[in-house]
């Protein structure tokens, strides 16, 4: 009896604190990602239209769809490229301003910041920096490769991307890594150095392996942010030139409400999903399997 | 004990709450249709696609309300490119746009069922820019014509020129070439800037080439038949010898790599007078204007050394927007409606909204009031003389266009492809899109 009621209490209290976020959780994102599955079984042009049953018809065509597969896979470089130099600016970051130099505190402020900007404003001032700004020096200075804007060739444009992506989110990782950093008990770094490690030795054998928590959320993130990147590929390439740095997602939005294809995007969006999904989760997986106990 | 129990009432509570939030929202979803008796005004819903005049068409539909108290006007705009968006997003979300605005070629192709035959109104025959479907029968109510060719910048033209320059002198490319020297000469290094948005190089520039037929239909027709080797066709092969000419590496500012993200630059460049010449539309003047108080007008593109090709000596012209009336709507939110429309083409007010407050040509003969938008005063003056021809982009699939023929001109300027190659692509495309 006295069992049942506190049983009863349970699920009063279970809704009274996750009721609410369940509910709206349900409402902006299941509900809609349930529907959105729902949908990619109909043929539709427009909303107006009416929907007909059409199976697996847009999966089909979603894979049949070469420029789909070839954004996917310029968007798996830029994955790469974002990851590991994110990753190593950040921690590289994180190291210097935690090493005990004056200004250390102002650094952290002025690395963060830039995570601050939008993305979308992001890519406009940088589209700024890389048509008006970095000709210009190249001009005054003689350097043909800075001369010449470097959204017009598909080689510079994809690392202006990859610069832009690295000096937007670093900073955010440095936070991360700074916490990590901060948290590693000194009496291990002590222990090490008298057992005669040298800087080096040390970073490599005592801090990097107790840094695996905070590696996890930053690849993870990383990882993530490449995969969805969309609102600085609108404002700084527009996917120029020629297409070349149209990324997956963008692929995706124009396929779906430019070319007016919502069948074929929706489904081509629920691939995407599965697709980072596997990978964010394989990732999350192996890593936490790295982990050590200090 | 009691502290469960006032735990258990207190939750309780909130899931009522949220339950009562979820049935709300439920609600809220269901004010569609409005059925209107005698009494109460008529609700009309009009999408403007022209989000730049946002705040003037609002004050338009307060006015027109003011003059016809029995109806009640809504307006929802967006930004210029999702026009087709809003009206999807309305009708998906259960309202029915009573007047829907929106680009030439989907009123005729993927929104031809959405509106009702508009012959019979008086407008119709006041303008020469109405859009019609297959049957001939006018659907679209043309609010905005606008025009594209080469953008001048006035004094750098005068001074290179030394004197008055007459835009339509121009129609040859000899002659083209041969300002471009003078400009060169008087002191500006790259007369050109050419600026390369896929929009701009392939829905603008690269549909000119369909108005060598006085219908552009004509072509797309035999595009689509594949009978037409555009390798062969001299206009064709004319706009993109006049485009090499004004993308060089001696006349383009850009020309040691045609592509980027210039749009801005270039606009700055002309409007300040380090360029003189870009190719673009009248809406570039919002571009151009926030530099310096200088004049634009506009040249025709030439395309070969016959000064009495038609093509050299007239400006793409033509509507952008449409409005259509849907058919879902009530019989008196149709009839509002045309009041509307009506409102906006006769009556002071609505002719003051459409030109003098939005800077927007219209497309109606009894329109006394011009634009102070210099381009927009180039455009009607080339209305006036008839130096005109069809508004080429409104008859391709602009979705289609800057998304997969854009980045193959882009690639021709890039010198990543040939102009065979080119002409492949654009052949290959309408062999597998046959609507």
């Amino acid at each position: 009896m006295k069992d049942r009621k506190r049983d009863l209490a349970n699920v009063g209290n279970s809704i009274l604190f996750l009721g609410p976020t369940t509910v709206f959780f349900a409402i902006t994102v299941l509900i809609p990602f349930a529907y959105g599955i729902y949908l990619t079984f109909f043929k539709m042009n427009s909303p107006t239209d009416p929907m007909v049953f059409s199976g697996l018809l847009n999966y089909l065509n979603a894979l049949k769809d070469a420029d789909f597969w070839s954004s996917l896979w310029l968007t798996l470089k830029f994955v790469i490229a974002t990851v590991f130099f994110v990753n190593l600016v950040g921690f590289g970051l994180a190291y210097l301003v935690t090493s005990g130099i004056k200004i250390q505190n102002s650094m952290r402020t002025a690395y963060f910041t830039p995570n601050l900007i939008g993305g979308l404003v992001l890519g406009y001032i940088w589209q700024f920096v890389f048509v008006q700004s970095l000709p210009a020096l190249g001009e005054k200075l003689g350097i043909t490769w800075l001369k010449l804007g470097w959204l017009g060739d598909p080689h510079m444009a994809f690392w202006s991307l990859v610069l832009v992506t690295i000096w937007q989110t670093s900073g955010y990782m440095m936070i991360i890594f700074i916490a990590g950093l901060i948290s590693i008990p000194k009496d291990l770094i002590e222990a090490s150095t008298i057992d005669g490690a040298g800087p080096f030795r040390r970073l490599f054998n005592v801090t990097l392996p107790l840094m695996v928590p905070s590696f996890v959320v930053t690849i993870f993130l990383s990882l993530k942010n490449a995969f969805m990147v969309y609102d600085l590929n609108f404002s700084l390439t527009k996917g120029g030139p020629f297409n070349s740095t149209l990324m997956v997602s963008m692929h995706v939005v124009n396929k779906a409400f430019v070319e007016a294809n919502y069948g074929t995007g929706q489904s081509e969006a629920i691939i995407l999903f599965f697709i980072v999904a596997v990978v964010t989760g394989i990732q999350v997986y192996f890593s936490k399997k790295m982990e050590v106990e200090a | 004990m009691v502290n469960f129990k006032g735990l258990l009432k207190k939750s309780t509570l909130v899931g009522a709450a949220a339950a009562l939030t979820l049935s709300l929202a439920a609600c809220s979803g269901n004010s569609s249709n409005n059925t209107s008796n005698a009494n109460s005004p008529v609700n009309i819903i009009i999408t403007n696609g022209k989000g730049e005049i946002d705040a003037q068409f609002k004050q338009a539909a307060k006015d027109f309300m003011k003059a016809n108290p029995k109806i009640h006007v809504e307006v929802d705009s967006i930004a210029v490119g999702d026009t087709l968006n809003i009206y999807d997003k309305l009708t998906a979300s259960g309202k029915t746009p009573t007047i829907a605005m929106f680009d030439p070629y989907n009123t005729v192709n993927k929104y031809k069922d959405v509106g009702i035959d508009l012959s019979n109104e008086k407008w119709a025959q006041d303008t020469s820019y109405s859009v019609k479907d297959a049957n001939g029968k006018v659907v679209g109510f043309p609010f905005a014509v606008e025009g594209m060719g080469l953008v001048y910048n006035q004094k750098v033209v005068n001074k290179a020129v030394g004197g008055n320059f007459d835009p339509f002198s121009i129609n040859t490319q000899d002659k083209l070439k041969s300002l471009l020297d003078k400009i060169k000469a008087s002191g500006v290094k790259y007369p050109v800037a050419y600026q390369t948005e896929a929009w701009s190089v392939g829905n603008h520039y690269s549909s000119l080439f369909l108005n060598q037929e006085s219908d552009p239909n004509t072509i797309l027709d035999q595009l689509k038949a594949g009978k037409l080797d555009l390798t062969k066709n001299a206009a064709w092969n004319g706009y993109y010898d006049t485009m090499d000419i004004l993308a060089s590496k001696s006349y383009n500012k850009y020309g040691d790599r045609p592509l980027g993200q210039y749009y801005d630059a270039a606009h700055v460049a002309v409007g300040k007078g380090d360029s003189a010449i870009l190719f673009n539309g009248d809406w570039a003047f919002d571009s151009l204007k926030a530099v310096a108080g200088e004049n634009f007008g506009f040249m025709p593109v030439p395309v070969d050394n016959n000064p009495n090709n038609p093509l050299n000596n007239k400006i793409a012209v033509g509507p952008t927007q449409v409005m259509v009336i849907n058919k879902k709507a009530t019989a008196a939110q149709q009839d509002a409606a045309k009041k509307f429309l009506n409102w906006l083409v006769y009556d002071k007010a609505g002719q003051d909204f459409v030109v003098n407050k939005a800077q927007i040509i219209s497309a109606f003969k009894n329109n006394p009031n011009k634009v102070t938008n210099p381009l927009g005063v180039a455009i009607s003056d080339a209305i006036a003389k008839d130096k005109t021809m069809p508004f080429s982009t409104n008859y391709i699939n602009t979705a289609d266009w800057s998304t997969i023929i854009g980045p193959e001109v882009q690639k021709y300027l890039g010198k990543q492809d040939t102009r065979a190659g080119l002409a492949k692509a654009l052949e290959d495309y309408y062999k597998s899109h046959q609507d």
